[in-house]
């Protein structure tokens, strides 16, 4: 490991100024700092923990109209045990039970989750499915976006170097249904070669509004939109599910990797899609 | 607050202690080199293995990932404090009389992870146990005897 | 010797050590720490293949806080010929005008401070010119880039002496073996098959990493390791030094690990080196990442072919295999010759060819990984014997059956079987299995299938295991012996042997840990030998401290069977507590070796290690991913020391082959590996495992073992990668023939049925 400095300081605006062009990196659960840091690709002159500031920024709570909102300080664990959580996003809840392991999430963040930026992470897909936003901290203050933009290419975000995530918002959504699906092609305890999330509204027999987002296999977590088109209006039925499918392959570009080739995980997404689609539709509103 | 070495103090298996470190240092290695402690010990150095499990304010935690100085102010266990004296805890006792390890390089780490568990749910499922330990990992493949250890300490701490 | 009742062997015993070990006391090397020692870090090749034009240290040398930056010409100014490796002196310790693979050790940085040592070998900087590089083992038999410009065998085995000094070629060793005439009954044939497997390069990933630490000073050398030989690298320490051995002292402790990774020199002759230079004690520690540059497990093709007559017997067998040696020949020759010579496969074939060739190449160095080379031959008999049991409409288990070799028959080497049960261990695994039952074979997306294998393996001859019993005055016993207790329980195995002969309880009995100025020679903790060789050595060491105690107290007048106190009896001799009776013993059993020519011995291994294996499996036809529902694994391991340490050994053994089975694999691409860490080369964990395993042995007895018993570290690894292939063409008809097997091989095999193959674009 490399020698550098650490600075603790006790606020998020505190902390903020000694981002950017002072020379810090933030640091939060430090999990993913740690491991780039070991490997040498990652070796800043000075860290910043996140550890010591303001603890609303480590609080889960439901705004007045139900909206889920999680401090980006959370450990994941904390967010996996909460009564909220679950009540309003089900399936962040059963994401969290492959999401690394229990020690990881212990003491990984949700911040630092997001910020990492690695496509192979699990909560992007489904905080893109389920429409969630970002609030991010700078020294000009504070501005809204949605998870989605956040991802720009591989360990690449849309944040500034003094900017900092402060907190997450889930919608509130009584409706839907939504699934989480993760494939491990080597060990179980894998990173994913692909995750995939859907969020659906339904009216009867037919899909009415649909979000589905894939991870891990492409470069950046993304929506699949064409998949969406294709489910809005229709029944959700195994024909529909087949053609959507099938929609999958040409539209998000996919890497060979150690887990697989390009052509085989353009498989994976059809053959998951629609598995994910059907277990979001038949399962308790998740 | 800032700077390439500080002191910590924290509770360290009962007692209070404190430790001149370098803020590079993780924590695996100040219990090493400061405290003499060996029985979390880095294998991997990513997470996985869980050969460096300590608890930290009671929650398992990669030491191997963690920096020392994030430990200031904190309550750490360790293997090493688990046994009241001579007599092993109940996780320990499991472990032997279920032979659940063969080099036990990883040995440590699922008995705090058993620990933790029977901690927040001390009548686990057989599937609340794989999920807990799933974290580690034991090269020498004694899973089914860990798996067997767990349930036994989990009725060692009911009697 | 064997026979009767016994009070200590035979039962289960929990491991002696174990209290250490869950209370995080035990005391491995890694833990080690010696006064004013230097950390040793590495700087390594980032390129496959080239010559080194310039090493600069300076910047790292300048680095405040760098005791000291070393290269392999500075090792060359102290040690002569700083070439070390048990067939070939062929590694240098840091690389010399050479690298030879991703990952050598070029040079190192001592410093105090083990952060500061590593930093500064990130500033060391070394130009190479890089050459063409071979990986693949059947290319090298003809590539231009030749990886020894010339071979140069330690002397120490009498078949790798004709390539003294041989130019320009990549082949290390050639085995053949002739046994009847396989020509003759190829010609005969009413079926002739032809299939060809390959396995892929895996590493042992031991928990404890490598580690040693070294004390050079004046003419002594103290060499603390986590080593599995220590015996050896006493041996090859003194050879470097040109010292006697008993200038150097090796000491082992309990392992975190070893399966085969710490056998040999490893990380000892650079710690060595390293504190001669410094004239400070050094340690060099490895990290996990660094463990796949050193050792691994060789990858091998083998082609096979059958002659079958109308009956469905196995008439003619050839094998030609060529074993991936990596840059560096390691004990790999002894994995093509002793491993080779069993590669027909455990059947009675009267007419057989075996051509089995030691490549190197320009992969991190091959050597000893749990069994030995067995793994990966018994993947391509047992695949190839599925294939020819289903071409000919045969039930897989009766056309084994129809051809197994049994006790009194040749195997191919020439040498008769004696206390070999391959049949009871077939039978056992398709018992519990329930083979005659029958089976769901699944519907839709989900089908399933089943498969059995079963390999076997001989013991490394000739070899010599030395034991000391010692019994202090108050009847407490000590045994001195230099086998390495890495988890297998061999302390607990040993102490037990001790107990029964002496009569003692085993609370009574310590067991060393080796180190060579105490601990008596031991050839290496490898090839499942310990419980064999070293057990026979206790076992009359035993006896002989026995014997001495009888003559003692017919001395003092004790009657015959008096069976007074043993504390008694040394007061009676030496008139107060005092006195240590000591027994010892050399145990080497009989061995004759193959013939050059012909590779036939009449005696070519003391015992033979049976094991066989039973898969069921659930394979999803939409995404080629599949679930192991069963595993089964029975070996013949004799009478066992400890059944429980045993049954461990065997599943523990079987969950490490079914990561090489399925997920392990290290990837070379452009030249560089870019797997060698457990985030990226995945080993199998909880959820991994089959829902359902059994793991056990049959009734059997080893008539020349100590109390019957013989090796049972490596059985459990023979059968289960072909059982898991076979159950996976039963299931859903495509033949994975190239390890590890993945969802993705099986679902490109079932496009490729299908009509439909994937393509990559
Ligand atoms: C063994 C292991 C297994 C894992 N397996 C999985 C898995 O299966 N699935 C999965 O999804 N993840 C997995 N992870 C990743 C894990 O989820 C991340 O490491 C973790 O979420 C990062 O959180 P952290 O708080 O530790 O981040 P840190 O390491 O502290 O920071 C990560 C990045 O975010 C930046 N950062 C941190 N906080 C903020 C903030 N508030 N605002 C802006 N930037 C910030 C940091 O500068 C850094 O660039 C695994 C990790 C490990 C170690
Ligand atoms: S060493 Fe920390 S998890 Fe493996
Ligand atoms: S007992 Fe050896 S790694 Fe688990």
């Amino acid at each position: 490991m490399h020698f550098f400095e650490l600075a603790e300081p006790a606020s998020l605006q505190e902390a903020i100024g000694l981002l950017g062009d002072s020379g810090g990196r933030p640091v939060a659960g430090g999990t993913a700092v740690m491991l780039m840091m070991k490997t040498g690709v990652f070796q800043p002159e000075r860290l910043v923990s996140l550890r010591k500031i303001e603890s609303q920024y480590s609080q889960i709570r439901l705004d007045s109209e139900g909206n889920l909102r999680l401090g980006a300080m959370t450990p994941l664990r904390r967010i996996e045990r909460s009564a909220d959580v679950a009540a309003v996003a089900p399936v962040v809840t059963a994401a969290m039970r492959r999401l690394s392991n229990v020690r990881v999430r212990n003491v990984a963040t949700l911040g630092g989750h997001l910020a990492h930026g690695d496509p192979h992470l699990d909560l992007p897909p489904v905080l893109i499915a389920l429409n969630a936003s970002l609030v991010v901290a700078s020294p000009s203050g504070e501005r809204t976006m949605p998870v989605e933009d956040l991802f720009r290419g591989y360990l690449e975000t849309a944040l500034a170097p003094d900017e900092l995530i402060a907190e997450v918002i889930v919608p509130a959504n009584p409706d839907q249904r939504a699934a989480y699906l993760k494939h491990t092609t080597r060990s179980a305890e894998d990173w994913p070669a692909l995750g995939i999330a859907v969020a659906l509204t339904l009216n009867g027999g037919t899909v009415e509004t649909a979000r589905v987002a894939i991870g891990a296999a492409t470069d950046t977590p993304r929506r699949l939109t064409s998949v969406e088109t294709m489910l809005i209006g229709n029944p959700h039925n195994d024909a529909v599910l087949q053609t959507t499918g099938d929609a999958t392959a040409g539209e998000a570009e996919v890497h060979s990797d150690a887990r697989g080739s390009a052509a085989y995980k353009r498989e994976l997404i059809r053959v998951f899609t629609a598995r994910a689609i059907r277990q979001a539709v038949e399962g308790d509103r998740a | 607050m800032s700077g390439h070495r500080r002191t910590i103090t924290f509770t360290l298996n009962g007692r209070d202690v404190a430790a001149d470190i370098g803020v590079h240092q993780n924590l695996t290695e100040v219990l090493q080199e400061s405290f003499g402690l060996f029985g979390a010990r880095e294998s991997c150095g990513q997470g996985l293995c869980g050969c460096c499990t300590v608890l930290v304010d009671g929650q398992a935690v990669t030491s191997c990932l963690s920096l020392a100085a994030f430990a200031d102010g904190s309550t750490i266990d360790t293997i090493e404090g688990l046994a009241d004296g001579d007599t092993l805890s109940p996780e320990q006792e499991a472990f032997i009389e279920t032979g659940a390890f063969q080099c036990g390089y990883c040995t440590p780490g699922f008995i705090l992870m058993t620990k933790q568990l029977l901690d927040e749910n001390p009548e686990p499922s057989d599937e609340e146990i794989m999920h807990y330990l799933s974290g580690n990992l034991c090269r020498c493949g004694a899973y089914a005897e860990i798996v067997k250890a767990v349930r036994l300490a989990g009725q060692k701490r009911k009697a | 010797m064997t026979g009767g009742s016994t009070t200590t062997v035979g039962h289960s015993f929990p491991r002696m050590e174990g209290r250490a070990k869950v209370t995080g006391q035990a005391d491995y090397i890694y833990n080690m720490r010696l006064p004013s020692m230097l950390h040793a870090k590495v700087h390594r090749s980032p390129i496959s293949h080239g010559r080194i034009r310039s090493i600069n240290t300076a910047a790292a040398a300048a680095m405040p806080g760098v005791h000291q930056v070393i290269t392999g010409e500075d090792v060359k100014a102290v040690l002569p010929e700083p070439y070390y490796g048990p067939a070939f002196h062929d590694q240098p310790i840091l690389a010399l005008e050479k690298v030879r693979h991703f990952g050598e050790p070029v040079a190192v940085v001592l410093a105090p401070d083990p952060h500061v040592a590593e930093t500064a070998a990130q500033r060391i900087v070394v130009d190479y010119e890089e050459l063409p590089a071979v990986f693949d083992e059947v290319e090298a038999l003809t590539s231009e880039a030749i990886v020894h410009e010339e071979l140069k065998p330690a002397g120490t085995f009498a078949d790798l002496k004709h390539l003294s000094g041989k130019r320009d070629t990549n082949i290390a060793l050639d085995f053949h073996l002739n046994h009847g005439d396989a020509d003759k009954a190829f010609a005969e044939a009413a079926h002739v098959f032809e299939h060809t497997f390959r396995t892929q390069q895996t590493m042992h990933t031991p928990f404890e990493p490598m580690v040693a630490l070294a004390d050079v000073r004046n003419d002594r050398a103290e060499i603390f390791s986590s080593t599995q030989s220590p015996s050896f690298v006493r041996f090859e320490l003194s050879r470097l030094l040109g010292w006697p051995e008993s200038n150097v002292r090796v000491k082992t402790s309990h392992l975190g690990g070893g399966f085969g990774a710490k056998v040999y020199v490893k990380v000892e002759a650079l710690a060595m080196a390293l504190s001669l230079i410094a004239h400070r004690p050094v340690r060099v520690a490895q990290t996990m990442e660094e463990q796949f540059y050193t050792i691994t497990k060789h990858p091998n093709t083998f082609r096979i072919r059958s002659a079958v007559d109308g009956d469905g017997r196995i008439t003619g067998r050839k094998c030609e295999v060529w074993w991936n040696g990596g840059a560096y020949a390691d004990i790999g020759p002894r994995v093509t010759q002793k491993s080779g010579f069993t590669a027909a496969g455990p059947y009675d074939i009267d007419n057989i060819d075996i051509d089995s060739f030691a490549l190197y190449t320009n992969r991190p160095p091959a050597g000893a990984l749990r069994g030995f080379g067995i793994p990966q031959l018994v993947w391509a008999y047992e695949s190839h014997t599925d294939i020819i049991a289903s071409e000919l409409g045969l039930d897989p288990v009766d056309f084994r059956k129809r051809n197994i070799l049994r006790n009194g028959r040749p195997q191919a080497v020439g040498t008769i079987v004696e206390d070999g049960e391959f049949e009871a261990v077939l039978d056992g695994v398709a018992q519990r299995l329930g083979w005659n039952r029958p089976f769901d074979k699944g519907s839709g997306t989900k089908r399933r299938g089943r498969g059995v294998a079963i390999g076997f393996k001989a013991s490394i001859s000739p070899t010599t295991s030395s034991a000391i019993v010692s019994v202090n005055a108050d009847g407490s016993v000590i045994v001195y012996c230099s086998t390495v207790d890495m988890g297998q329980g061999s302390d607990t195995a040993m102490a037990q042997i001790a107990a029964e002969v002496l009569d003692v309880p085993l609370d009574l009995i310590r067991v060393v840990n080796p180190d060579t100025d105490v601990t008596p020679y031991d050839m290496s903790t490898l090839g499942s030998r310990s419980t064999f060789h070293m057990g026979h050595a206790v076992q009359l060491a035993a006896t002989d401290a026995r014997d001495k105690l009888r003559a003692m107290a017919d001395e003092v007048g004790l009657p015959e069977g008096s069976n007074a106190p043993l504390p008694e009896l040394f007061i009676k001799k030496f008139g107060m507590r005092a006195g240590t009776v000591v027994g010892a013993a050399n145990y080497k059993p009989d061995y004759a070796p193959p013939n050059y020519e012909t590779g036939q011995s009449p005696n070519a291994t003391p015992f033979w290690m049976i094991g066989a294996a039973g898969a069921e499996v659930e394979v999803d036809t939409e995404t080629g991913q599949f679930r192991i529902l069963r595993l089964v694994n029975v070996c013949d391991i004799g009478k066992p020391i400890n059944p429980e340490v045993v049954e461990t050994q065997i599943s523990g053994a079987a969950v490490m082959q079914l990561g090489f089975t399925l997920t392990e694999t290290m990837i070379i691409e452009n030249g560089q590996l870019t797997n060698p860490s457990l985030a990226d080369y995945k080993i199998p964990g909880l959820f991994d495992m089959p829902d359902v395993m059994e793991n056990g042995f049959i009734e059997a007895e080893q008539h020349n073992g100590p109390f019957g018993a013989k090796g049972a570290g490596e059985s459990g690894t023979f059968g289960v990668s072909p059982a898991i292939a076979n159950a996976i063409a039963d299931a859903v008809g495509v033949r994975i023939t190239e390890m590890p097997i993945t969802a993705e091989a099986i679902f490109r095999a079932l496009r490729e049925k299908a009509g439909r193959p994937l393509e990559d674009v």
